[in-house]
């Protein structure tokens, strides 16, 4: 068995006098989702943004594929090849789904950009995941639905061969039926062998997709267990109350202070 | 049509016929120009007219002047199919999760939907009753009318009425699987085991496309195999085939569910896959392939892990080859993440040790390029048969 594509150890982060990571451990194995659940304000987007370079970490280790390494901003978390996508739709409205899908990283010369090969590149992509709903890679993404959006901002990730992929509540803005979409599309990422974490408030969402749960509490990561081995009901009181039974953090009369 | 085989054909029947082989060409081939048809079908350019025109006015197809003009002359018209003239349910119940998807004439998925089951939700009721109203959710935001429904399900299934006889993977025995189904979503359901499915979309729009003799074998937790035969599917009394992970290829081995001793599957399904990489048993899916494409990259670790995985599936599929003499033998499900290496090898091997490969000169081992979409494509197809000849 292969090193866990990402694994973070002791991760710190403040923000002024607010601690918001508390040595945080987690890990990211290739081809599993893992869900990262938390109450509002645990620290799950701040863990997800310090492990895509937006945030500096305080402290803490990282190794990609078992080697050390050190992500100083968005463009090192890109070269490792870890790719976000974000709740809100992320994408330049005025730019077409090519455009959108090669943004920062347009192929050709200096001079002239290969439309053609991005175009061809993009449509492949989008087939590889069996995306036929849009009708045409040329159409502004202004006029996609908020399932579509979210669908070439997922594709962008297999597009750029991605390694882990975090989606941080990638379903927020959607109704249901799209939701089950991008949920489905999130499952087969995964099938295909890259390392994906999904955060999401819906338990339902959570155990229809995740092979594992990572539980963070005020800042603190109180339990990755296998979806199979826990129930909704553990997972909710590990999330507003840190403990389930002998899940999470120890009962405080068995504390050392 | 009721017609015996010996009564003349009416002209509505003649009709009725070529109408359904236009759009089945349609359905399956994609676009086409009126002129192409014509030949294709062999039919005249009036009656490919009326046809085509016929199928306009009912909204089923759609013409279009073609973007890249060949030849001279007034263009012939392009013919496409409307994805929402008729919509069917596809539905792919496998031991640890569940898809569904709504594909529209001519193939589209419209829409989809998968969840994992974690081993505690294989509970029929709960199956069953969750497909339906995943069902209609998608169906409601598409708003379309669902004309018919395709399931795969990995076990032994009666064909007539859809009846699981057997899926002990999932450990269901004597489900009306069929029956409940149809009740719920009020439209035809058509049941079939997972392995004759995916050998249908193999035939119909994958690597197998065009070959009269060929066989389909995947791997899930289970390995099951498909047989196209002279054109069409190999079905067994009632439809009870496709169990070729069940051919016993080592009676020392291990004892499988089935009851029996060593079968193909205990050696080349997806736990014993995990045993050759070292992974727990029920490892996610992803992991495996994750596991094998990184072996990929290194032939001589791939081996020393694979050799013994490979000498059983080479080994088993000497035997289907003997047995069917097939021109190809499509590799699907997990297998399409094995190293390609390895196919090539087990290919090569294969090709060296039958007899009727030998004698055929030749039978070909190829991965399928559809991915793990194969059954949801072969599901819709199962249920788009009898839905071309109404719409």
């Amino acid at each position: 068995m292969s090193e866990p594509v990402l694994e973070l150890t002791g991760l710190n982060k403040s923000f002024g006098p607010v601690h918001v990571l508390h040595d945080v451990d987690f890990t990211v194995r290739a081809g599993e989702v893992t869900a990262l659940v938390g109450d509002n304000g645990a620290g799950k987007s701040t863990l997800v943004k310090c492990v895509a370079g937006i945030h500096p970490m305080d402290s803490g280790q990282v190794r990609f594929a078992g080697e050390r390494v050190s992500i100083g901003g968005p463009r090192d978390a890109a070269r490792l090849g870890i790719e976000v996508v974000y709740q809100d739709l992320a994408l330049a409205d005025n730019l077409d789904i090519v455009q959108n899908m090669f943004l920062g990283r347009e192929r050709g010369s200096d001079w002239l950009l290969d439309e053609a090969a991005m175009e061809k590149a993009a449509r492949d992509t989008l087939a590889s995941l069996s995306v036929r709903t849009v009708k045409s890679v040329r159409t502004p993404v202004s006029a996609l639905s908020g399932g579509q959006r979210q669908t070439v901002a997922i594709a962008k990730s297999v597009l750029w061969e991605s390694k882990v992929v975090l989606l941080d509540e990638p379903t927020a803005a959607l109704g249901v039926a799209q939701t089950r979409q991008v949920l489905d599309l999130v499952r087969r990422l995964a099938e295909q062998g890259l390392g994906v974490v999904l955060i999401s408030h819906n338990m339902a969402d959570v155990f229809e997709v995740a092979d594992r749960i990572a539980t963070l509490y005020l800042g603190r990561m109180v339990a990755e267990v296998a979806t199979r081995d826990v129930t909704h009901g553990q997972i909710v009181e590990l999330i507003t109350a840190g403990r389930s039974g002998d899940l999470g953090l120890a009962r405080p009369e068995t504390a050392t202070v | 049509m009721t017609s015996s085989p010996t009564a003349g054909a009416r002209p509505d029947e003649v009709r009725r016929h070529n109408r359904t082989a236009l759009l089945r060409r349609l359905h399956v081939g994609g676009p086409c120009t009126r002129a192409a048809l014509a030949t294709e079908l062999g039919l005249n350019r009036s009656t490919i007219k009326a046809l085509v025109d016929g199928l306009a006015e009912s909204g089923v197809v759609e013409e279009r002047v073609p973007r890249l003009r060949s030849g001279a002359g007034r263009p012939s018209l392009l013919v496409l199919p409307r994805s929402h003239a008729a919509v069917v349910l596809a539905v792919d119940i496998r031991v640890e999760q569940v898809a569904i998807a709504l594909v529209g004439l001519g193939g589209e998925m419209l829409a989809r939907n998968s969840w994992n089951l974690h081993g505690r939700a294989r509970d029929p009721d709960e199956l069953i009753t969750h497909v339906i109203e995943s069902t209609r959710v998608l169906v409601d935001d598409l708003g379309v009318r669902m004309t018919g429904v395709g399931v795969s399900v990995p076990g032994v299934v009666r064909r007539r009425d859809g009846f699981v006889h057997e899926a002990p993977n999932l450990r269901w025995s004597g489900i009306p699987l069929g029956d409940r189904l149809g009740v719920a979503l009020a439209a035809p359901v058509r049941v079939a085991n997972d392995a004759e499915i995916a050998a249908l979309a193999e035939h119909l729009r994958g690597a197998a496309r065009g070959s009269l003799d060929a066989v389909y074998v995947s791997a899930d937790i289970g390995v099951g195999g498909g047989v196209i035969s002279d054109g069409s599917t190999l079905r067994g009394t009632a439809g009870y085939v496709g169990e070729l992970g069940h051919m016993v290829v080592n009676p020392a081995g291990r004892a499988c569910y089935c009851g029996s001793r060593g079968c193909w599957e205990t050696e080349v399904g997806e736990l014993a896959l995990c045993r050759a990489l070292d992974l727990p048993e029920h490892s996610p899916r992803g992991m495996v392939v994750a596991e094998l494409r990184a072996l990929a990259q290194r032939p001589e670790l791939a081996a020393a892990r694979l050799g013994e995985f490979r000498e059983w599936l080479t080994l088993g599929l000497v035997n289907i080859v003997n047995a069917f003499g097939p021109e190809l033998v499509v590799l699907g499900d997990l297998f399409t993440a094995l190293p390609p290496a390895l196919v090539a090898e087990v290919g090569a091997e294969v090709g060296r040790r039958s007899l009727v490969s030998r004698a055929i000169g030749g039978t070909r081992v190829l991965a399928s390029a559809m991915g793990s979409d194969v059954k949801l494509v072969g599901a819709a197809e199962l249920a788009f048969e009898p839905v071309l000849d109404m719409v």
